[in-house]
């Protein structure tokens, strides 16, 4: 799609888009204000970095604004409830194996969007704890390197806002570890093999899985210009150890014009029983990823069928505008 | 060593050139680390042997046993133990699990030509997991019999008509339907695999973290142990996996989205029947003593065993049975390794048939 844009490229149209991009501002507000809810909890605690933050998305709204896809707080609502119910059971998630499937309600109907994704990012970033704690599996307390490729299959229901439609999201994580990457050749391919997106992730805490961020990017992405392609910012909640602020952050962007998000990989609180993880909990630290996660997925496939025009996301020339 | 007394049992791996600890486990996960003078001695007097063409290979103080053992004159692993039913056969393949634990994950060519240290040291973490498994007491027993634990499922015929079909779809001869680290149905050819393999890659697999797939590079330690095969498993539901082992092809990708449903899901209901006889190892149909509290039954031709110490059904209502499970597992592993190293002297896996079944109570 992004390749019709320059014919189309006239005054009008470019008036247009300024009058999109104003409005995207405006519902930024609206948008900042839904987002701190969703974190309410990391701003009693971040104070100071909220501030950056609302900087922060401004840039990210360029792209796709959370909730212009997706209904983002229709978990909690009544009906919402009820498809979650169908991923988590008496509090503590639900894992289904390969010739499983969530069971909805009779009265409710879901289709099932697969997609494969891809997570990148150097050593020890976090790639392997991130997936669990999207998963609602333990997040293992000691690092080593995993071996070979390990795939994760997270279900996440949503409610499109255009349509109104309930989607179940089949996310598939497709996690491997650096030195596998480099001692066999056949994993990199595996890994992008008919994959749909691609996680950029960098630790908080090591400047130098920031720094390597392009070069991770031009990697692994070449070739893949219809993918969608995310960074994800791990460790979040070590957060007084940060070695990457929200200025880098926002440089990185204006550079890279690549969504962003944010990642606390620590277990949750646990239920009664001091052992198993709290279900809800787990979902409420990471929803907003897997929001971020389902809108882009979907709207990047509803670019592909030419269903809506690139005008949400900003073309490259259209830098000027910012 | 009174150190390590309330300890229980401790694994200690070094380099056998230069005595550098590569890693030490202990039952019971991560637990107390040993001091390095302790560490130190231990490798100390084996090397001070070996030097004098003396090989130690265990030793007893007090309450503990010690046992030496060293592989390629590159790995020496030590392991202490102050359990009383620690014996020396179990200590001895334990080691031995262990070494060739480290062999499935890394390859033998980094453990006997060592170059960087700190890298390997780096590599083994990704054993840790099934070395801990080892280390802690387990429903299986294929730690201690080398031989795979099995689980006589449902509907044999039909899981082994499907496994076949399908392995043969992902252009492999190695196809293996497991429950819970217990293999339901192989292939034939899975089967033709050192019984330690079979073993291992069945432990292996039980103690990975939770995932829907892997594509995990296995080097065979028996078999190829210098060039990987590619193991691929897809959990079919929580506490099953099928499992292939093949060369570069198929993609996981292809497997997974081709075949996996196809072959599969038809037989939601027998898999799911998997899980339910894993505590007994077999169907409730099958007619048992009720004097039975447990059995291990081993084919040494096969290299396989039946374990459990649940053998009977409805057996919590009956109140008056005294033993404890943990204390019918000691029993019944006491009582192979008495049978192993009394009666078939020749046990370094080659007596003809061996059948050990136990009749406690």
């Amino acid at each position: 799609m992004k390749s019709d844009a320059p014919p189309i490229w006239t005054w009008k149209s470019r008036l247009r888009d300024a009058v999109l991009i104003l409005a995207l501002y405006l519902g930024e507000v609206g948008f900042c204000l839904s987002y701190k809810l969703y974190t309410a909890r990391d701003c009693l605690n971040l104070g100071r970095l909220c501030v950056a933050e609302r900087r922060g998305s401004g840039v990210m709204a360029a792209f796709l604004m959370p909730g212009s896809v997706i209904i983002t707080d229709w978990h909690r609502s009544s009906e919402g409830k009820e498809f979650l119910s169908s991923i988590v059971r008496k509090n503590k998630r639900k894992f289904f194996g390969l010739i499983e499937r969530p069971v909805l309600p009779p009265q409710v109907a879901a289709d099932t969007a697969c997609y494969k994704i891809f997570v990148s990012g150097k050593s020890s970033v976090g790639k392997t704890a991130m997936v669990a704690k999207l998963a609602g599996l333990e997040v293992p307390v000691v690092h080593h390197e995993t071996t070979g490729i390990q795939t994760t299959t997270v279900y996440w229901p949503v409610k499109l806002r255009d349509t109104e439609r309930a989607v179940i999201f089949k996310l598939q994580f497709w996690d491997c570890g650096e030195a596998t990457l480099k001692k066999f050749d056949h994993i990199l391919p595996a890994c992008k093999e008919k994959a749909d997106a691609i996680l950029f992730l960098f630790s908080f805490t090591d400047r130098s899985s920031f720094d390597d961020l392009p070069n991770q990017i031009s990697r692994v992405a070449e070739e893949s210009e219809h993918i969608v392609k995310i960074v994800i910012g791990t460790k979040f909640d070590q957060y007084m150890h940060a070695d990457v602020t929200e200025r880098d952050l926002a440089e990185f962007q204006r550079t890279w014009r690549l969504p962003l998000l944010r990642m606390k990989s620590v277990n949750g609180p646990r239920l009664s029983d001091g052992q198993t993880l709290d279900g809800r909990a787990g979902l409420a630290d990471v929803s907003h990823v897997l929001n971020g996660l389902a809108e882009h997925l979907w709207h990047q496939d509803q670019l592909m069928a030419g269903l809506v025009v690139p005008a949400i996301q900003a073309p490259k020339e259209d830098s000027l505008y910012l | 060593m009174e150190e390590s007394g309330g300890c229980g049992l401790s694994l200690i791996c070094l380099t056998a050139s230069s005595g550098v600890p590569l890693y030490s486990r202990s039952r019971g996960g991560i637990g107390r680390q040993l001091p390095f003078s302790v560490i130190g001695s231990l490798n100390g007097v084996h090397m001070f042997g070996n030097n004098l063409d003396v090989l130690l290979t265990a030793t007893s103080t007090e309450n503990t046993r010690v046992v030496w053992k060293s592989f390629h004159d590159s790995i020496n692993l030590i392991v202490m133990s102050s359990e009383v039913d620690s014996s020396d056969l179990y200590l001895n393949r334990l080691l031995d699990n262990v070494f060739h634990a480290m062999v499935l994950v890394v390859g033998l060519e980094e453990l006997v030509n060592i170059k960087n240290v700190e890298r390997l040291k780096k590599d083994l973490r990704a054993c840790y997991r099934l070395i801990d498994s080892f280390l802690t007491v387990s429903e299986k027993s294929g730690d201690l019999t080398q031989c795979v634990d099995c689980v006589v499922p449902y509907d044999g015929p039909i899981l082994q008509e499907c496994l076949d079909a399908f392995t043969h779809a992902a252009e492999s001869n190695f196809g293996c339907l497991m429950a819970a680290g217990r293999v339901v149905v192989a292939t034939e050819k899975w089967w033709r695999l050192a019984a330690q393999e079979v073993m291992l890659l069945a432990w292996l697999v039980a103690s990975l973290a939770l995932n829907s797939s892997r594509d995990y590079p296995v080097y065979l330690p028996h078999g190829s142990p210098t060039v990987p095969h590619r193991l691929l498993t897809f959990q079919l539901v929580p506490g099953v996996d099928v499992c292939v082992l093949c060369g570069p092809t198929p993609s996981l990708q292809k497997v997974e989205t081709e075949l996996v449903e196809r072959y599969w899901r038809p037989l939601q209901d027998p898999v799911k029947a998997c899980l339910r006889v894993q505590l007994r190892s077999f169907p409730a149909s099958f007619p048992l003593h009720q004097g039975i509290l447990g059995l291990l039954l081993i084919n040494r031709e096969q290299k396989k065993g039946v374990y459990t110490v649940q053998a009977q059904q409805a057996e919590d209502k009956q109140q008056g049975v005294s033993l404890s499970l943990e204390q019918r597992r000691a029993a019944l592993r006491a009582f192979y390794t008495l049978a192993v190293s009394q009666y078939f002297p020749s046990e370094q896996g080659d007596e003809k048939k061996g059948k050990a079944a136990s009749k406690l109570e």
